[in-house]
């Protein structure tokens, strides 16, 4: 799991990567790796496949994340980020972040299905759009870190504000 | 009983077979000539009720014959049981309405587990290692020699309930080649059927469980991309539903005696059956006097009493769809399993749901099994076109220092998984650390399913903060979780194998397949012989096979202990009287291959990066590009 997981999967390293190509990759190496493949063999090969598995996957689960992707490019630069060290957010984000929070718990004690699910909605068109940014911040050279930090951080509460309308879905 | 012995006929080839462990029937079937075949099982039909009798007389009655106790003697038969699989003994499910009686609980050992009462105490796991004794004589006796089984369980069922499963498969004498959840070996049917690519949903509401899948085929890869469902609702919900109804109208009030409640609920599922076919059914039932009543229910009636089991349903189809990012309209098919479907309103419900009328072509109740055997068979024959990728269907983490949950693997990764989380410790000089593993989506960690509790002991006494304990939990391709912890500071590290909470050792499963065999050590000894023969064979084939692909991979002196190493197995095989014997030969092979085994695997991983997809590589650099150009075009920038 230390090794990067654009090795493991030997695709560039790119933020702008093509999703159905990642699939693909990913399909093609589990052909090969996945213990299924090794049933009937020595212990041991089972052993080593399953942990190759394991990484293949794993590697697979951050690149198709945006939020992980980024921060595996950054371990690449050398800035090891995490939610728990990250720059604080500017306040127009955190304002606007508050805003969708309040409109979320209004919709959740009404029991507005429509209102909830236009709320992720949302949050789902702006991640993308940050997303965009991210990519286009990525090719450029050197590569802004302010900026794709800034966006990093914008990802997250947009991901956190999705969870939560999810989990309001469940509940009614 | 040396119906563990006649597996293995040394004349015949060993076959896989695929199980279906039902709460309400079980299905056994394998390949043949390419197709998936269902065996007839000793009820003398592909459907085995799954319910067990334990006779005063200690005679163990299986299918249909323990079905007709049901009414009649229902203290000592067990149907259902698969909904009480690694529940342990306070679980919610004990408390509703059913016939079957519970042993209180001795020690805290007993009450890991549900223990029901039929003159003495049996567990799940025993009652469902019946049915698969059962199905493996009946493969026994059509295929002559059964080689190793895939057994099915809801994709909804987490560790606990899985590791019962295998543990059943264990206890019934079976080697379980893999744990496989039901939709996606439904999926396997259909899509080898129908040869299809694209995006489907399986619905599966069987007797006692709902499952929702969302997986993509394409090349041959089946790709769950989210799964959902409730592992304690299905068609007994309906029955049960309906049987309350009934209890009133025989004027059975409060706590009714288990005959009744048997009675009625019967009753129920013959009213629902009927219900499949006509608008409206009727049956006698005694009630209150000595009289009889003659109960009818409408299908309108019936549609309403399901009303909010369906609801239950749909609610998760919303969150797999969402988990899966995709919409409704998206999805090229649905696909409808288990016995539940068959209810009317269930097919109307799933069309309205997705907005697409449901496809049924394979029977609801085998293709399970189906898709069970030609797993089974990819598994022993497979030429790697074709692969299940699944997911884990339920979160894993550690609980917090407040109670909470730090979720390590989120639900929906696909598996085989694997990650570590470091913690450390938070008072100045602590030498032990307790950790708790749990699974399930809620916030506090006592509403999560517990998996295994342990403590680390011996870390070396330090400032708060300072000691780190690394916990790396891994989960394999049957959805089984392993643990393992490591203080990591000090450089004392400390590897700890974790016994969940639930289920069996090996050495408990040993003592219980000795209990059960008339002459249990000696047979034992001698499974265990032909057994590692068996292991011993494949291993020679899969080296010699190997070899002739990859030999170039190894240097004068590796190929000729590994040549070595080969003929002494073969050997081995041909003629050692002990499992030892055989199983010291295996080990030796498997050393002198090892590292030959990682060159190998880096060969075909190279290939499958390389070859025709690196010009995909490259296209997918060149794309990247282009989507740089246009948002650089969109800024009023020439690109």
């Amino acid at each position: 799991m230390t090794s990067s997981p654009f090795e493991v999967l030997g695709v560039p390293a790119l933020f702008a990567l093509d999703e159905a190509e990642l699939e693909k990759r990913h399909r093609d190496l589990s052909k090969t790796l996945h213990p299924d493949r090794y049933a009937g063999r020595p212990s041991s090969e089972r052993r080593e496949a399953l942990n190759r598995a394991i990484s293949v996957n794993e590697a697979f689960r951050r690149l198709r994340d945006p939020i992980l992707r980024a921060e595996a490019l950054l371990s690449e630069l050398g800035r090891e980020v995490s939610e728990t060290n990250q720059p604080k957010p500017e306040p127009a984000l955190l304002m606007q972040v508050m805003e969708q929070r309040e409109a979320l718990s209004l919709a959740r004690r009404g029991g507005d299905r429509g209102r909830i699910e236009s709320i992720a909605a949302q949050a789902s068109g702006r991640a993308e759009d940050a997303a965009e940014r991210m990519a286009d911040a990525f090719s450029e050279d050197p590569i802004p870190v302010e900026l794709v930090l800034k966006l990093l951080g914008e990802l997250r509460y947009l991901r956190r504000l999705k969870e939560e309308a999810g989990a309001a879905l469940d509940e009614l | 009983m040396t119906m563990l012995l006649d597996i293995f006929d040394p004349k015949a080839a060993p076959r896989a077979i695929g199980i279906d462990l039902g709460t309400t029937n079980s299905i056994v079937a394998y390949v043949r000539d390419g197709a998936p075949t269902a065996l007839t099982t000793c009820d003398g039909a592909p459907l085995l009720p799954s319910v067990v009798h334990y006779g005063s007389n200690g005679a163990v009655l299986v299918g249909r014959a323990a079905k007709a106790q049901l009414t009649r003697d229902p203290g000592r038969t067990i149907a259902s049981v698969k909904r009480f699989m690694g529940r342990d003994a306070k679980d919610p499910e004990t408390a509703r309405l059913g016939a079957h009686k519970f042993a209180i609980p001795k020690n805290d050992a007993e009450a890991k587990s549900v223990r029901f009462d039929v003159g003495r105490a049996v567990t799940p796991v025993e009652v469902s290692a019946e049915i698969l004794k059962s199905l493996r004589q009946s493969a026994v006796d059509q295929l002559r020699s059964v080689g190793g089984a895939v057994i099915t369980v809801p994709a909804y069922f987490d560790d606990a309930q899985r590791q019962a499963t295998k543990d059943a498969g264990r206890l019934a004498g079976l080697e379980v080649l893999r744990l496989l959840n039901e939709p996606t070996a439904a999926a396997l049917a259909y899509g080898l059927d129908q040869k299809q690519n694209g995006l489907f949903a399986v619905y599966d509401l069987g007797g006692g469980t709902f499952d929702i899948t969302i997986l993509r085929l394409e090349d041959g890869v089946f790709q769950v991309k989210s799964s959902g469902g409730d592992s304690a609702l299905g068609g007994d919900d309906m029955d049960r539903a309906i049987a309350e109804g009934l209890l009133e109208q025989m004027g059975a009030t409060g706590q009714s005696a288990p005959e009744v409640v048997a009675l009625a609920l019967s009753a129920a599922r013959e009213l629902k059956h009927a219900l499949t076919n006509a608008p409206e059914a009727s049956i006698e039932l005694p009630a209150k006097g000595d009289t009889t009543i003659q109960a009818k229910l409408t299908r309108a009636q019936l549609d309403a009493l399901i009303a909010p089991l369906l609801e239950r349903t749909g609610k998760a189809c919303r969150r797999a769809l969402r988990d899966a990012g995709i919409d409704a309209a998206a999805l090229d098919g649905v696909i409808l399993v288990g016995g539940s479907t068959r209810v009317p309103r269930v097919q109307a419900y799933v069309a309205e749901l997705f907005g697409k009328p449901p496809r049924c072509e394979l029977d609801p109740e085998l293709v399970v099994a189906y898709g069970a055997a030609l797993q089974a068979d990819l598994l022993t024959q497979g030429d790697g076109e074709v692969l299940l990728l699944d997911v884990l269907p339920l979160s894993l983490g550690v609980e917090t220092m407040g109670g909470g949950v730090d979720k390590i693997l989120p639900r929906n990764t696909t598996i085989p998984t694997g990650a570590r989380a470091t913690f450390t410790t938070y008072a100045d000089n602590q030498t032990g650390f307790e950790l708790h593993v749990v699974q399930g989506e809620r916030e506090l960690a006592t509403d999560c399913r517990s998996l295994a509790r342990f403590s680390l002991r011996g870390i070396p006494p330090l400032p708060a903060g300072m000691a780190r304990l690394e916990v790396e939990l891994n989960v394999d391709e049957n959805n089984l979780l392993k643990v393992s912890a490591r203080e990591t500071t000090t450089g004392i590290s400390q590897e700890i194998a974790v016994q969940p909470s639930y289920g069996l050792t090996d050495d408990d499963v040993e003592r219980m397949l000795i209990e059960a065999l008339d002459h249990g050590e000696e047979d034992l000894q001698r499974r265990r012989l032909v057994e590692a023969k068996v292991e011993g064979e494949r291993l020679v084939l899969a080296t010699a096979k190997g070899l002739a692909a990859d030999a170039d991979l190894l240097n004068a002196a590796e190929r000729s202990a590994v040549e070595a190493a080969l003929a002494s197995l073969k050997g081995a095989v041909a003629s050692a009287k002990s499992a030892s014997l055989v199983q010291a030969a295996i080990d030796t092979l498997d050393q002198v291959t090892h590292d030959w085994a990682g060159r190998r695997m880096n060969r075909a991983v190279a290939a499958a990066i390389s070859g025709k997809s690196l010009s995909a590589i490259e296209q997918s650099v060149e794309h990247a590009a282009g989507v740089d150009a246009h948002v650089a075009r969109h800024r009023g920038e020439a690109p």
